[in-house]
């Protein structure tokens, strides 16, 4: 009697555990994350915010949100990812563009900045409208000048295609496909793109030496441009005037965000990181070059508005050979292997959804 | 599996007394000039003597805390009233007893406005998120009217703001002094019927004026205007437990 007591509990067991295999045997392949942790470089800042506080890091996460990225149905014609004005060669900003290019023959009326070290800014955008790196999606996607489309309308289109299925089973658990989960693998994606291995970097950590132009340049930077642009983020992702004029779009900039006419004409401080290749410059990219806006700084800067911020009311003044000496410095910041680095760009075979440079 | 029925067998050992609980079902129901709101039909008149027609008409309730014997916080909830739902209501499970204050807000609290990306009540697909300025739109009224200058005479109030000044979430609070409680009774549903009067969004705290205010869809001191008058747009019609 009790061994058949025995043997129908194990026969249940065992019948139940191959439902509960079957069950969770929906063909999109099995659910086994990888655990990722978001890489913070040695003596760096910790983040001021933890961006994946409810976002799981997961290997997977990471490559739905790459794809996802790269993927031009996230646009009303197919044709603008993600990566479309984020580029990866150009440190994810549009190349040797001042606007970038939307659906429609649209263009942006802001200049895109490059992604990197995102996890170490707390809001997002040269206003600083966008609080959450989440949610910074949805204002390309939705703008009718960028990316043109409706949450609805993707999710329709990525939810007929299998591969995606297996890809949000694999980071999420089930094939389930919704907003909150795209945007969450996006950030996985953009949130994890650290970029500490330039030259400057290398010789912090004693790999590196720079040139005594490259010395010199760095000594004028401290001494100038630091107090702004801070390391080792090289910003302090603050809002400042920098003492540009109000451009076509009348783009006030912060103000728009916080509605105080204190802010006006105020934009984040970008990153000095990667500024080679990010060009051309400004929140408009109205200058082409890195000594132009080094000029901008020692006599270009419109001194009588009063937004105008204060360390900057009487220039920058800079010799030429400072000037010279600070734009090699500025070159150190460049990350070649953050730019190349096959981790970061496209999987499989998207050379012609997303003809890069060539389209534009 | 196993784990399973080992933890069942643990549970029945235990002799905690279950709490006998009912359902609150809180039934919004949207009016104007004393009628149910209906959209792009019905005609509507303002406190000013403004006609307008109403298309959409949207708003959050969330952080609902009823207080008996003990307070029972509901923070996880998030509704959206949509007048284009044929009902609009919230069930809560609740311990049997009576409840003395019901308080609820309208709008979303500022710690879902910072916390990425959300779903459900909370998905941006809902169209109550501002993308470029991130915040939810906390109230929603669309319509037409002629006493708008706007483009194709619209009225355009999309309220929202989370943050110090521009905070237009607010708390609404019914306080129950006497009879009739809120009584949950077990097994039951006890039906609480909330009127959100639009007459009441155009005067109170302060005047707003289709003429004046035809469109409103930023944060700011325009909104936060708007808002003051929010704290008188819900009342009390009935409770009732549902036989």
């Amino acid at each position: 009697m009790k061994k058949n007591v025995v043997i129908s509990i194990s026969l249940f067991i065992v019948v139940s555990l191959t439902l509960i295999a079957a069950m969770h045997d929906d063909g999109y392949g099995p659910y086994d994350p990888t655990v990722l942790k978001l890489e913070i470089p040695p003596d760096w800042p910790k983040p001021p915010t933890d961006i994946y506080l409810n976002n799981k890091l997961t290997e997977q996460g990471f490559q739905l949100g790459k794809k996802l990225f790269y993927d031009g149905r996230l646009s009303k014609d197919g044709e603008v990812s993600c990566a479309g004005c984020h580029q990866q060669f150009a440190a994810f900003a549009t190349f040797d563009h001042d606007l970038s290019h939307g659906v429609n023959n649209g263009f942006s009326t802001r200049n895109a900045p490059g992604l990197f070290n995102l996890a170490w800014m707390t809001e997002l955008h040269w206003d600083g409208g966008i609080n959450h790196i989440e949610v910074q999606p949805l204002a390309p996607i939705t703008a009718k000048n960028e990316m043109g489309e409706t949450l609805d309308s993707i999710l329709f289109k990525i939810k007929k295609d299998t591969a995606y299925k297996r890809m949000f089973k694999a980071a999420f658990g089930d094939a389930a496909i919704n907003s909150q989960r795209m945007l969450k693998a996006i950030a996985q994606f953009t949130g994890t793109l650290v970029s500490a291995n330039s030259k400057y970097d290398k010789v912090k950590r004693g790999e590196a030496v720079f040139t005594s132009f490259e010395e010199r340049g760095y000594e004028v930077f401290k001494v100038k441009c630091a107090s702004c642009h801070k390391e080792p983020l090289f910003t302090d992702n603050s809002y400042r005037n920098n003492g540009l004029p109000l451009n076509r779009f009348f783009d006030i900039g912060r103000q728009g965000i916080t509605q105080l006419s204190s802010d006006s004409l105020k934009f984040k401080v970008p990153s000095l990181r990667n500024a080679q290749v990010t060009f051309p410059y400004m929140h408009d990219g109205r200058i082409y070059s890195i000594p132009q806006v080094i000029e901008h700084y020692r006599s270009g800067i419109i001194t009588d508005q009063p937004t105008l911020d204060s360390l900057l009311r009487n220039r920058i003044s800079l010799t030429n050979l400072e000037k010279n000496q600070l734009v090699y410095f500025i070159y150190t910041l460049t990350d070649s292997s953050f730019n190349k680095n096959k981790r970061y760009a496209p999987s499989g075979n998207y050379g012609i959804l997303n003809p890069g440079l060539d389209k534009h | 599996m196993a784990v399973f029925l080992t933890g069942s067998s643990f549970s029945l050992k235990k002799t905690v007394q279950p709490v006998e609980t009912g359902i609150l079902k809180m039934v919004f129901l949207n009016t104007a000039n004393g009628k149910p709101v209906v959209l792009r039909d019905s005609i509507y008149n303002n406190y000013f003597g403004e006609q307008y027609r109403i298309n959409k008409l949207k708003y959050y309730i969330s952080n609902i805390l009823l207080t008996g014997k003990n307070v029972h916080n509901k923070m996880g909830i998030y509704y959206l009233v949509n007048a284009a739902n044929d009902e609009n209501a919230i069930e809560l499970i609740l311990p049997e007893g009576k409840y003395y204050n019901l308080t609820f807000l309208l709008g979303v609290d500022s710690i879902k406005n910072c916390s990425g990306a959300q779903t459900d009540a909370l998905d941006p697909m809902n169209d109550m998120f501002w993308t470029w300025n991130t915040g939810y739109v906390m109230f929603k009224l669309e319509g037409t009217s002629d006493a708008s200058n706007a483009d194709l005479q619209r009225i355009e109030h999309h309220v929202g703001g989370y943050k110090g000044d521009h905070n237009v979430v607010t708390k609404i609070d019914f306080t129950f002094m006497d009879s009739p409680w809120i009584e949950i009774k077990k097994n039951k549903v006890t039906e609480i019927l909330i009127e959100m009067n639009l007459d009441n969004y155009w005067h109170g705290n302060s005047e707003i004026k289709i003429s004046q205010l035809p469109v409103c869809t930023t944060i700011g001191m325009l909104a936060k205007n708007v808002s003051a008058n929010f704290k008188n747009l819900f009342s009390i019609k009935t409770i009732s437990t549902l036989p």
